[in-house]
C-alpha cells in the first residue's frame, strides 16, 4: 500500500495503529473516556495504570472482544478501520496479542505450538499434507533469527517459564511477520499484556532481547505492565491510564518515577470510609442450633493466627499475625505471591516450610492438608468458585451442609430434615434470593452463588477465613452483603480473617490493616489514617522499584 | 436482613419462587417417574397381547430370580461410577475370576464350598486392589487402567480354567442361591436385595454417600471441603470388586458350571442399568434406586420380547434403545424444539 495524501500531518509513515476518541460504557460505569493512543512503527509504548484503570478493556477493543461506544475510531497505517472489529479480525489488519497465560499448549511440543497458527485455515487446505522435516528446518530458522535457543521436539509445559513467554512472543511475531509478507503492508502492533509477571528478574532482560528483535523488524509493540523498572528499560514513551482516561503520554527519560506514580495514583482526594452509613447491624452468621453457646469452645475469644517463617517459590520466610476478630488484607500486584497465601495456609498446595499456629496448636505448612486444615476450623474462600468452591449441580442446600452434615448423622438416621431447614436458615441470613434451598445450584446468579459459598464456610464457624476475591463478578449489592458478612463474622465470633485480592479499593475499605507484598517479601503496613486505595497502589508500585 | 431493603426482597423473591415452581415440580415430578410410567405401559401392554404367560408367578420369577446376577453387578457398578470413577470395565472380569476360582477348586481341588467361595470373593477383591494402586494412587484414568485390569484378569481366568467350563459346582451352593425360593422366587434375588437395601442406605441415608455424590460431582470441591477423597474411592473400588465377586458367586450357583467368559457378556448391561437408573428417580444423579427399577425394566422388557417369540438380538436393541431414549428424552425439552421450528 502506499501513503495516503489523508493521513494527518505526519512527516514520515503513518502510525502503524491509531485509536482516536475511544470510549467504552459499563452500564453507567464509563470504563474508557474519549481515549487516544498511538503505536509507531518500530516504536514501543507502555501502557500503565491501576487495576480497572481501563489498560484491559482497551486491549480487548483491539481485539474484538468489546464493542466500543460510537465516535470513536481506528486508523491502521493510516486507513480507517470499522469498529467494532469481529472476532478474528485483529489478525487479518496486523495485530497480535501475547496474553498473561500465554495460549500454548503445555502437552505439544514447541514445534507444534509454533506452526499451529498456521493450520487454522479451513476448506480443503486442513487436508493438505504436513511436511515435518521441512516445518522443522523452518521454525528452527525462526527461533535463530530471535536469537532463542530451544529444543523444537521438547514438551512446552517442560520449558522454563521465560522460555514459554519467549516462545509465545516469537509465534506472535512471527503470525505478524507472515501477515507483512503476505500483505505487502509495512505496519503491524505486538500487543504483550503484562508477560513479565512470572519472571525472575534476570530472565526479562532475555524477553527484551525478543522484543528488540522484533521492533528491528519495523514491528510497534503495545507492552502493558505493572513494572515500572521493565517499563522504563523496554519503552520509547508510556501512556498512563487512569479512571479511563489517558492522563500522560510522555517519552522514556523525559519523565521521573515518582512522576509516573503520581500520575498512575492520582491525587489522594477521595474520601475514605464513605460506606459507614450502611454498616447497619451486624449479621448473626454462626447458626449452628446443634451447639449451644457454651458446648466446649467459647465462641467469644478468638486466637491470634500466627504465620511464620512460610516459604514458597518467591515467598521467602513471610512471617506475619492475623488478629483475632481482625481483617488482615493482603495486597501486591500480579506475581507478588499474595494470591497464593489462602491456599497455601489452607494446604491446598503445598508450601516448602513455615508453621501456622492457632488456637493454642501449630501446623507444618509444609505437610498440611484440607482434611487437616477443615478439622482446625479453617475456611477457605476461593476465587475459582466453579471448580474449588461449590459443586455446581448439586442443590443449593447440600452445597451450604456440606461441612456440617456429619453432625446430622445420628444413630444411624440422617436427619435431612433438621440440614434443609439449617441452610434454609442460612438461605434468609445470608439473604440468597430466590430463596429455595432445593434448587440446583447454578442456576443461582454469581453474587447469590458466592454468599452461598460464605454461608457453607461460615455456618462452620471458622477461626481463620481466608478470602481469595470474594467479589470477583459480584454484583455491588452483593458485594456489600458479603463486606457485611465478614465483617459479623469477626466482630461477633472473633474470626481471623485474610482477605486477598488485587481490588485495592476493596482492601481499603473493609479491612483493619492491610500488608503490601512485592516479590514475596511485605514492604509496608497500612492501617488506620494512611490505609486508601490509593496508599496501596503506590506502595505496590513503588516498591518494585526499590526492590530491584 | 437489613431492614429497608425487606419490602423490595420479599415482593421479588415470591415472583421469583412463583416463577419457578410450576417449572420445577413440571419438570421434576415428570422426569423422576417417566421410567416407571413406561415400565406400567409396557407392563400393561405385554399383559394385555399374552396375560397367559406375561403375567404368571413363573415369569415374575424367572424376571426377579433371572436376572439376580446382573442386579448384584449392577450394585457394584454404582459405587466408582458415582465418584466419578466412570468406568470400571474389570469387574466383569472380577465377577468370573471370582466363579472360576469357585469351581476349580470346588470341583478339581475338592475345597469346602464355603472356603471356596471366600477364595472367590477375595480373589476379586485383589483385583479392586490392583485398580486402587493403580488409578487411586497413581492417579491414572480408570477406563485405561481397568481396560488393562480387565484384558490380564481375563487371561488369568484362561489360565486357572484351561480354557475350558469347570462343573459342576456343589449342590448345595445351587440350592442356597438358586433351587430353594422364598415365595416362589429364587433366593438369589433376597441376596441381591440385601445387597441393594446396604448400598441404598449407604448412598443415600448417610453423609459417606453424600460426600461420594459430592466426589463425583466436584472432586475438587470435595477436597478442598475436607473430604478424604482418594480414601472413598478406593472402598470404593474395593468394595466394587467384592460385590462383583458375590455376584460371580451367584453366577456359579445359577449356572451350575462356570464359562471362562462369564462375566464380559454381564458388565455392559450393568452399565446400561446404572446410567439407565440415572435418568430416574433423582434426574441426572447415578443412585441406587434408580438402578433396581432399570435393571427390572430392562429384564421385563426382554422376557416380553422373549415370550413374544422374537429373536435373541432384537432384545439387545431394546436394552441399547431404552439407554439412549432415556439419557436424550429429557433434553429434548418444548423450548428448544420451538426454537428449532422458528428458526427453520
Amino acid at each position: 500500500m502506499t501513503e495516503q495524501a489523508s493521513a494527518p500531518p505526519a512527516p514520515q509513515a503513518p502510525p502503524a495503529v491509531e485509536l482516536r476518541d475511544i470510549s467504552k460504557d459499563f452500564g453507567s460505569n464509563r470504563a474508557l473516556d474519549h481515549v487516544n493512543l498511538s503505536i509507531g512503527q518500530g516504536e514501543v509504548v507502555g501502557l500503565v495504570g491501576q487495576n480497572g484503570s481501563g489498560k484491559s478493556t482497551l486491549v480487548k477493543i483491539l481485539s474484538g472482544v468489546h464493542v466500543p461506544e460510537p465516535g470513536g475510531r481506528l486508523f491502521v497505517s493510516g486507513e480507517e478501520v470499522a469498529l467494532p472489529l469481529a472476532p478474528g479480525q485483529a489478525s487479518e489488519i496486523g495485530l497480535s496479542f501475547v496474553y498473561q497465560n500465554l495460549a500454548l499448549a503445555p502437552g505439544l511440543t514447541v514445534l507444534e505450538n509454533l506452526t499451529f497458527g498456521q493450520r487454522i485455515a479451513g476448506g480443503m487446505r486442513s487436508w493438505a499434507p504436513i511436511n515435518w522435516l521441512g516445518e522443522h528446518r523452518r521454525a528452527a530458522a525462526v527461533l535463530d533469527r530471535y536469537d532463542v535457543r530451544l529444543n523444537l521436539d521438547q514438551r512446552t509445559g517442560e520449558l522454563a517459564p521465560v522460555d514459554q513467554a519467549r516462545l509465545a512472543i516469537v509465534r506472535a511475531a512471527e503470525d505478524l511477520r507472515r501477515y507483512r509478507t503476505r500483505s505487502g503492508y509495512k505496519h503491524s502492533v505486538l500487543v504483550l499484556d503484562e508477560p513479565t509477571v512470572f519472571l525472575p528478574e534476570e530472565d526479562v532482560e532475555h524477553l527484551f532481547d525478543v522484543i528488540r528483535t522484533i521492533v528491528a523488524d519495523g514491528a510497534g509493540v503495545l507492552f502493558i505492565s505493572h513494572d515500572l523498572v521493565a517499563i522504563r528499560s523496554i519503552t520509547d514513551r508510556v501512556v498512563v491510564l487512569r479512571d479511563g482516561r489517558v492522563v500522560a503520554d510522555v517519552p522514556a527519560g523525559g519523565y521521573d518515577e515518582q512522576a509516573l506514580v503520581d500520575h498512575i495514583v492520582g491525587t489522594p482526594a477521595r474520601p475514605a470510609g464513605s460506606s459507614a452509613a450502611e454498616e447497619a447491624r451486624p449479621v448473626e452468621t454462626a447458626l449452628a442450633p446443634k451447639e449451644p453457646a457454651g458446648a466446649g469452645r467459647a465462641p467469644k475469644q478468638g486466637e491470634n493466627v500466627v504465620v511464620e517463617h512460610l516459604a514458597y517459590e518467591r515467598l521467602a520466610d513471610l512471617s506475619f499475625e492475623i488478629g483475632a476478630g481482625e481483617i488482615l488484607g493482603m495486597a501486591g500486584l500480579i506475581g507478588s505471591g499474595a494470591e497464593e497465601l489462602p491456599y497455601l495456609l489452607f494446604g491446598a498446595h503445598q508450601a516448602s516450610g513455615g508453621t501456622l499456629r492457632l488456637g493454642g496448636k501449630t501446623l507444618d505448612l509444609g505437610g498440611l492438608s484440607p482434611q487437616r486444615t477443615v478439622r482446625e476450623r479453617i475456611a477457605l474462600v476461593p476465587a475459582d468458585r466453579q471448580a474449588f468452591g461449590l459443586s455446581e449441580h448439586l442443590t443449593l442446600w447440600e452445597n451450604i451442609v456440606m461441612l456440617v452434615e456429619d453432625e446430622y448423622y445420628r444413630g444411624g438416621v440422617f436427619h435431612r430434615g433438621e440440614l434443609v431447614a439449617l441452610a434454609r436458615e442460612a438461605v434468609d441470613r445470608f439473604l440468597i434470593r430466590p430463596p429455595l434451598p432445593h434448587a440446583v445450584t447454578a442456576t443461582f446468579s454469581g453474587g447469590n452463588q458466592q454468599k452461598a459459598l460464605l454461608a457453607k464456610w461460615l455456618i462452620a464457624r471458622p477461626q481463620l477465613l481466608l478470602l481469595h476475591e470474594p467479589t470477583q463478578g459480584v454484583d455491588v449489592g452483593a458485594r456489600r452483603d458479603i463486606y457485611r458478612f465478614v465483617k459479623s463474622a469477626a466482630a461477633l465470633d472473633q474470626t481471623a480473617v485474610l482477605w486477598v485480592t488485587t481490588d485495592f479499593g476493596e482492601l481499603a475499605e473493609v479491612c483493619d490493616r492491610v500488608i503490601v507484598l512485592s516479590e514475596g517479601r511485605p514492604v509496608t503496613t497500612l492501617t488506620g489514617e494512611e490505609l486508601s486505595d490509593d496508599a496501596i497502589t503506590a506502595a505496590a508500585l513503588r516498591q518494585i522499584r526499590e526492590v530491584r | 436482613m437489613s431492614a429497608p431493603h425487606a419490602p423490595v426482597e420479599t415482593g421479588r423473591e415470591q415472583e421469583q419462587a412463583e416463577q419457578a415452581r410450576p417449572s420445577v415440580v413440571r419438570r421434576l415430578g415428570l422426569q423422576r417417574f417417566a421410567i416407571l410410567i413406561v415400565f406400567a405401559a409396557m407392563v400393561a401392554a405385554f399383559g394385555a397381547d399374552i396375560p397367559a404367560t406375561f403375567l404368571s408367578i413363573g415369569n415374575l420369577s424367572n424376571i426377579l430370580g433371572g436376572q439376580a446376577v446382573l442386579f448384584i453387578l449392577v450394585m457394584a457398578v454404582i459405587l466408582p461410577t458415582i465418584m466419578g470413577d466412570f468406568v470400571d470395565l474389570s469387574l466383569g472380569s472380577s465377577l468370573g475370576l471370582s466363579a472360576m476360582t469357585l469351581a476349580v477348586l470346588n470341583v478339581q481341588h475338592g475345597t469346602n464350598v464355603v472356603l471356596a467361595c471366600l477364595a472367590g470373593i477375595g480373589a476379586a477383591l485383589v483385583v479392586g486392589l490392583v485398580n486402587v494402586f493403580f488409578v487411586v494412587y497413581f492417579d491414572n484414568d480408570p477406563f485405561i487402567v481397568t481396560l488393562g485390569v480387565m484384558t490380564i484378569v481375563q487371561g488369568i481366568i484362561y489360565i486357572i480354567s484351561g480354557n475350558n467350563s469347570v462343573g459342576i459346582v456343589s449342590g448345595h451352593l445351587s440350592d442356597w442361591i438358586f433351587n430353594n425360593s422364598f415365595l416362589q422366587i429364587p433366593l438369589e434375588f433376597y441376596y441381591g436385595l440385601a445387597i441393594f437395601l446396604v448400598v441404598w442406605y449407604v448412598l443415600s441415608f448417610t453423609p459417606v454417600g453424600q460426600k461420594a455424590l459430592v466426589i463425583g460431582q466436584s472432586r475438587e470441591v470435595a477436597r478442598l471441603t475436607g473430604v478424604r477423597v482418594n480414601r472413598q474411592r478406593s472402598w470404593a473400588f474395593i468394595l466394587a470388586a467384592g460385590i462383583a465377586g458375590i455376584a460371580g458367586i451367584a453366577y456359579a450357583g445359577t449356572n451350575g458350571t462356570v464359562d471362562p467368559t462369564a462375566g464380559s457378556s454381564l458388565i455392559l448391561p450393568a452399565y446400561a442399568a446404572v446410567f439407565l437408573g440415572a435418568t430416574a428417580i433423582k434426574p441426572g444423579r447415578i443412585n441406587a434406586l434408580g438402578a433396581l427399577i432399570a435393571v427390572y425394566f430392562l429384564a421385563a422388557g426382554t422376557a416380553g420380547l422373549e415370550l413374544l417369540g422374537t429373536a435373541n438380538y432384537i432384545q439387545q436393541i431394546f436394552y441399547g434403545a431404552a439407554l439412549v431414549a432415556a439419557v436424550t428424552i429429557p433434553k429434548a425439552n418444548r423450548d428448544r424444539i420451538l426454537k428449532k421450528k422458528r428458526s427453520a
